[in-house]
């Protein structure tokens, strides 16, 4: 901080120093902080309290019936001293109704069903999947990129990889869809050379199997990968590949010697970006089931927010999705032996 | 390890129109230290990249240990490449590094981390195994590059200007240690450079290239004393040069007509008579004082003392003359007016052509 104030005088390194921890608080521990909180409690409305208001309101109106027919005052007064005191228990209920004492604890977590937590490791499972297949078709392009001689190579690969991204993720979804649809591209051609029968929805199930969500992730994340492997092997000193084809090394052993090890750190971070992304996607797998395949998790997240109308379970569920995501970070970081560090760059 | 020799037979390569070396006849001996010296850009290093197999040329054959390299690839050769930056691989330990070709062949770990070891001890690094090539200075890195391509046991080590990146003290000692490793391994070394220094100190021979074009090829004390084009006699070592006209030819010894006066010297390559022709004359072969073939009055303009030698820098008819004099109690003090002489042998006399600094 220090070193702030003496680079930029007082007043602008105050002003940074404002900037950043606003920035820190708005993005990061404000909504963080509120998802947590809203994780770890619950209201304790017991299922029946609408019934019970229920039939108290019923209890009322049949005593009001009875009150309004009785002649003998003392008969009526009991009645309506009964309806006074069904009117506060009615209050009361009413009262816990609509602001229901919260408790605090981890119930949200541990509540999971089994059908749910089932979809929770599946989803990490597919999100892994993905990010594997990310890595196997992107890493030949991102070396055939970064090593791309002459600038008219590199641009054609750039804008072949860019230029699909300036569309919208949706569309590029939509567009998986229209291709793997029961009367899409595919089994359109399929048909029309008669190897399947529409007619008769002899159709090929695309949809319906994982893999078309694995193929419109892939494609939908692909520059995610691809981008910080090409800022990685783009300083790779194009000597050392030579150096190494010079002392004997097959393609192969260069690649798993000297070029994979340098782009280790780009690597981790296209995993980690590609892991996060798919197994956070809720667009991608919603259009693409459409409730015939598997639902991700990120799509019962959803569900707890906008359907069920649980935000505490749904929040709950969101925050385990986090843990797993930073878990899976930690891993990888471990693992290619990259800091906090080298990511960043 | 044995040397091969490596020869280029009308070696021409050409990257599109342009032509980076024109065709060429060069025979390097099996064991010869041979260094190819030129200016950036004359196609020195792209002959290296041809030997090594990184280029293959665009007509003739190179031929090392008289087998056609025709469609083999680096990693067939029996050559080694140390590169200008040396291209060790940061993320792997020195004994690696120096193990990476071994284990390229197949051989056992154990066994190449030991012969990594004695390479290493070759050149004098063995207790440095375990550090990375970052922890090592820069002569350190240079003896690891070449460890690490001595170990594949080639015949023929390639050099690419590996002494450019080290301080002039670490390159000086540098050379005298490169050519030490020559000697004891018996190996043919080929070295590129644009430092004239190093090819004259180390090499047996030496090529000088300009253009594409190799405009001499002969032993260091050859190619200082009798360079055969105006480019090498530039290129190599220091020069006065003076223009003139060619009057007369008798017995080697060219008359030349100069603004400076009448100049006698042995001509190089028979020139026409009336053509304009280049007088050049190396500042140390001139004396002060009458009493040689050729005499030129000068003014004196300004002395530079170099410790064992000075320079004296003379202008003779709106013409700089240096003139490099052993230092000593007698070129202390000097008047303004000097008469510069040289003899008939000191001078050569070559037909107009291309210099070495523009």
């Amino acid at each position: 901080m220090a070193s702030l104030f003496r680079a930029y005088g007082r007043g602008l390194g105050a002003l940074l120093i404002l900037i950043a921890t606003l920035w820190i608080l708005a993005l990061i521990l404000v909504p963080l902080g509120a998802m947590i909180e809203q994780s770890l409690w619950w209201k304790d409305s017991k299922g029946d309290i609408t019934l019970q208001i229920d039939r108290l309101y019923n209890d009322m109106a049949t005593l009001q019936l009875d009150a309004s027919g009785e002649s003998d005052a003392a008969k009526k007064a009991g009645l309506e001293a009964q309806i006074a005191q069904k009117q506060a228990e009615a209050t009361a209920l009413e009262a816990q109704e609509t602001n229901p004492p919260k408790t605090y604890g981890l119930a949200n977590f541990t509540r999971m069903s089994g059908l749910h937590f089932y979809i929770f490791i599946r989803t990490i499972i597919y999100a892994l999947m993905v990010t594997a297949l990310a890595l196997v078709v992107c890493y030949p392009m991102a070396y055939a990129v970064a090593l791309a001689s002459g600038p008219r190579k590199a641009i054609v690969l750039t804008v072949a990889l860019i230029v699909p991204y300036a569309i919208n993720e949706l569309l590029r979804v939509y567009a998986w869809l229209m291709i793997l649809d029961y009367r899409g591209v595919i089994n359109g051609i399929l048909g029309w050379l008669g190897m399947v029968d529409l007619d008769n929805r002899g159709w090929i199930p695309f949809l319906e199997n994982p893999s078309a969500v694995f193929l419109a992730m892939i494609y939908t994340y692909v520059l995610f990968m691809v981008f910080p492997m090409v800022n990685t092997l783009e300083t790779l000193d194009r000597n050392q590949i030579e150096a190494a084809r010079d002392l004997g090394a097959s393609s192969f052993r260069i690649h798993r010697r000297v070029i994979i090890p340098h782009a280790k750190p780009g690597i981790a971070v296209g995993c980690i970006m590609t892991f996060m992304l798919s197994a956070g996607s809720y667009s991608v797998p919603a259009i693409m089931t459409r409730g015939q395949g598997g639902d991700w998790f990120s799509q019962l997240v959803y569900r707890q927010f906008f359907e069920s109308n649980n935000w505490n379970m749904g929040s709950a569920y969101a925050v385990s999705l986090l843990v797993v995501c930073t878990a899976f970070i930690l891993i990888m970081m471990r693992l290619f032996g990259v800091g906090l560090r080298d990511i960043a760059k | 390890m044995r040397g091969k020799d490596v020869r280029l037979d009308q070696v021409s390569i050409r990257f599109g129109d342009a032509v980076a070396v024109q065709p060429l006849n060069l025979t390097i001996e099996a064991g010869e230290f041979f260094s190819i010296l030129g200016p950036s850009g004359c196609g020195k290093t792209t002959i290296l990249r041809t030997v090594s197999g990184f280029i293959e040329p665009t007509i003739g054959r190179v031929l090392i240990g008289g087998e056609d390299m025709a469609g083999k690839g680096p990693n067939e050769r029996p050559t080694a490449l140390i590169f200008q930056n040396l291209a060790l691989f940061p993320l792997m330990s020195v004994a690696e590094n120096v193990a990476f070709g071994l284990e390229a062949r197949g051989v056992a770990k154990a066994e190449r981390l030991k012969r990594a070891q004695e390479l290493l001890e070759l050149v004098a690094l063995g207790g440095y195994g375990d550090k990375k090539p970052s922890d090592l200075s820069g002569g350190q890195r240079q003896r690891v590059a070449i460890a690490r391509a001595l170990a594949v046991e080639p015949s023929v080590l390639l050099l690419d200007e590996p002494l450019s990146a080290l301080d002039l003290k670490l390159r000086q000692h540098m050379r005298a240690e490169l050519r030490a490793i020559q000697k004891r391994v018996g190996i043919t070394f080929i070295y590129i450079t644009h430092d004239q220094g190093e090819a004259l100190a180390m090499s047996d021979r030496v090529a000088v290239m300009s253009r594409g074009q190799l405009e001499q090829v002969a032993a260091p004390d050859t190619l200082y004393a009798e360079p055969a084009t105006p480019f090498v006699a530039t290129f190599v070592g220091e020069q006065n040069v003076i223009r003139g006209t060619l009057r007369r030819i008798s017995n080697g010894m060219a008359s030349v007509d100069t603004p400076l006066g009448p100049v006698e010297g042995r001509e190089v390559g028979t020139p026409a008579i009336g053509a304009p022709v280049l007088v050049m004359v190396r500042p140390e072969r001139m004396t002060l004082g009458d009493g040689r073939d050729n005499r030129i009055p000068a003014t004196l303009k300004a002395r530079h003392l170099e410790g064992p030698s000075v320079n004296l820098e003379c202008t003779a008819a709106g013409q700089t003359l240096t003139v490099t004099l052993a230092n000593g109690p007698a070129v202390r003090e000097l008047p303004d007016d000097l008469v510069l002489g040289f003899g008939r042998d000191d001078a050569r006399v070559y037909a107009e052509g291309a210099l070495a600094n523009g």
